[in-house]
């Protein structure tokens, strides 16, 4: 506790004038910025994986080493129905 | 060393296996037992004890953690080479593999603290399961899982050691021992202190060492097989309790309107407890630009890609599909975790109110306590134990691996001595698992007697998970990053958290590990490409098979790889 205290004062006599004034500016640049893009950053975030892999991705690259040609056994399928209740729950929680 | 393999391989059959029958009703009868249990003190009225749990409860508890030592210690039988105790005999099937994942990574920052952060500051603290898994799971199963699975190394610092060199390896070899061991002071003290003592009402420091001693053995003894086959019962027992906990909590509280409208209705500082993303600018840990780019985008796909505890199972599957599936299917079974465990402790704001926001770590135990009948509260407990202790007997398997192959191994090339034989290996394995076991539980207290848990633990993650994903990809994706760009970048990337975090005043948070995790693998990112660029190229042959086109396209690389690897 006291080794963190210690560290916490030199940090902020060397480091904080030189990294305030580039995280500060950031700060303020973000603050503003809310709902509703960061509901809609966060659905993307799952939609965007799910086109990645569903659409974008090779079959053949997905399923490599697939066991058969059961449509239970195609990982983009798993992909999508474990990934659209969380676009929901981002919905609903906003 | 072929008798071994044979075992090996027929394993995952154990559950047809004549012998495993004699060990598997142990865990039958523990539902049957506390359902039994329950009816019998209706009738009776047996005598409970001072803090709340029955001898039956207890007794499950007990015949739980017996069943489960002794289940760990069956597995024994399938080791024969450093193989099998490290991955396992690359035998593993993607359920096996999905179950142990969650069961491993489920523990003492879930069950227990993520419920005292849902306390605390609401919803926003299931971020961590939810954009903190799936998609970096997905990215895991796409990118590294096949990666790694085709270059057929043990751990992520052995991989870094063969793209740059030997430094890097050492360096990310020697932190992640560093983390592993916190992490297991910190499991060991939550399971002591947080349930042991809070619930049985035990000596904490005598609960450390109770603990210790039954994962410690089984770990000691059946290595990751031991530890993926008892992860697979805990994950079933974990599952029932939790759900169980859940439905039992909001029929009390009246139902996830009734929920809502208590919470929102005890005053303006609960206004955000519904609400998964926050502003920037907010004082709590969880604002929505960290959660995304610290968590989403760092913290996530580190932990889930550069974690040994969870690629380790991955690298034992039997096929790649295995392998991916294992982790899909790990993502999907861990997005429940907060219906288990998060919305229980927003019920806890309204059915245990006297609980300060400061112990909001017991506020699980307290809705066991205050819900469950007698028999079902002995059951859940063993649920919550099996989360532990899981996660301490995966944590224990990682650590030994990256100890024998990333530090002793690098030591025994640096010195120019004899290599370790198969049985050397394993042996030196089951030493060191002994050894950390001791350790840990000596300094447990000291370690890990913290207000929050999640955050000092996440704090911790943050140091250093960024500049080693900022590394990894690089040296996956860009051939032109030398060795140099590499250890530059993971010393530099490591020495920039410790500024950041050590630095007030930089960022609205009070606890800023997400902007530590983001900010730091930028700066990583920056200092290797640059350094890199500053450096020669390595040459062709060193990267052959190790960079992303030619693992996954090129059959010639593949072919020097099984030559390396063999």
């Amino acid at each position: 506790m006291h080794l963190e205290t210690l560290l916490q004062k030199y940090c902020a006599i060397i480091f904080y004038p030189i990294l305030s004034k580039i995280f500060h500016p950031i700060n303020h640049l973000l603050a503003p910025i809310y709902k509703p893009w960061a509901t809609i950053a966060a659905m993307s975030f799952f939609v965007g994986t799910m086109i990645w892999v569903g659409v974008i991705l090779k079959e053949s690259y997905v399923n490599e080493g697939r066991p058969n040609k059961s449509i239970w056994t195609d990982l983009r399928l798993w992909t999508v129905v474990s990934m659209l209740p969380h676009v929901f729950v981002y919905w609903y929680f906003r | 060393m072929e008798g071994a393999k044979k075992k090996n391989i027929s394993f995952f059959g154990v559950l047809n296996d004549s012998r495993s029958c004699a060990i598997i009703p142990l865990w039958a009868l523990c539902p049957v037992f506390s359902v039994l249990c329950f009816f019998v003190q209706e009738v009776e009225g047996i005598m409970e004890n001072i803090i709340g749990l029955s001898n039956i409860d207890v007794s499950i508890i007990f015949v739980y953690m017996l069943g489960t030592l002794l289940l760990g210690l069956f597995c024994t039988r399938y080791i024969g080479n450093a193989e099998d105790f490290f991955i396992s005999g690359k035998a593993l099937p993607f359920w096996a593999i999905g179950f142990s994942i969650v069961v491993s990574d489920i523990g003492a920052t879930d069950f227990v603290a993520v419920a005292g952060a849902t306390f605390r500051h609401g919803v926003s603290a299931a971020n961590f399961d939810w954009m903190g898994s799936m998609p970096a799971m997905v990215f895991a199963a796409f990118v590294f899982v096949p990666y790694f699975w085709r270059t057929g190394v043990f751990t992520i610092p052995e991989f870094l050691g063969r793209r740059y060199n030997a430094g890097v390896q050492f360096l990310n070899a020697a932190i992640w021992a560093v983390v592993l061991f916190l992490m297991l002071a910190i499991m060991l003290w939550v399971t002591a202190d947080k349930l042991m003592h809070t619930v049985l009402g035990w000596n904490a420091k005598w609960s450390v060492w109770l603990m210790a001693i039954v994962t410690g053995l089984y770990t000691f003894s059946g290595g990751l097989t031991a530890v993926v086959f008892t992860d697979v019962v805990q994950l079933v027992v974990m599952y029932v309790g939790g759900f169980g906990l859940l439905a039992l909590s909001l029929w009390e509280v009246g139902g996830w309107s009734a929920l809502r409208e208590q919470v929102l209705a005890k005053g303006p500082e609960f206004q955000q407890h519904f609400t998964l993303l926050l502003e920037h600018d907010t004082t709590g840990p969880f604002p929505w630009t960290g959660i995304i780019f610290g968590l989403g985008i760092v913290l996530a796909i580190a932990y889930m890609s550069g974690n040994q505890v969870i690629v380790q199972r991955t690298l034992g599957a039997r096929t790649e599909w295995d392998a991916k599936g294992g982790m899909l299917l790990g993502g999907f079974l861990k997005s429940m975790i907060p219906l288990m465990v998060a919305l229980p402790g927003l019920c806890a704001l309204i059915l245990v109110p006297h609980l300060p926001v400061e112990e909001a770590d017991r506020a699980v135990p307290e809705m066991i306590r205050l819900l469950l009948p007698t028999g079902l509260r002995g059951l859940m407990f063993a649920a919550l134990f099996a989360a532990l202790m899981s996660s301490i007997s995966g944590t224990l398997n990682s650590a030994s691996t990256i100890f024998i192959t990333d530090i002793w191994g690098q030591g025994l090339r640096l010195f120019k001595c004899k290599p370790l034989s198969e049985k050397g290996a394993l042996n030196m394995g089951r030493g060191f698992t002994a050894f950390l076991i001791i350790t840990t539980a000596i300094l447990a207290k000291p370690i890990a007697d913290r207000e929050s848990i999640y955050v000092f633990t996440q704090t911790i993650l943050s140091m250093f998970q960024g500049p080693t994903l900022a590394i990894l990809l690089l040296g996956i994706t860009w051939p032109r990053a030398t060795q140099w760009g590499g250890l530059a970048g993971l010393a530099l990337g490591v020495i920039f958290c410790f500024i950041l975090n050590y630095t007030p005043g930089l960022f609205t948070s009070s606890e800023p590990f997400l902007f530590v995790a983001w900010w730091s693998f930028v700066f990583s990112l920056v200092v290797t490409v640059v350094v890199s660029l500053l450096t020669p190229a390595e040459p062709e042959e060193k990267l052959r098979g190790l960079t992303w086109g030619s693992v996954v396209h090129s059959s010639e690389a593949q072919a020097a790889l099984e030559e390396r690897n063999s």
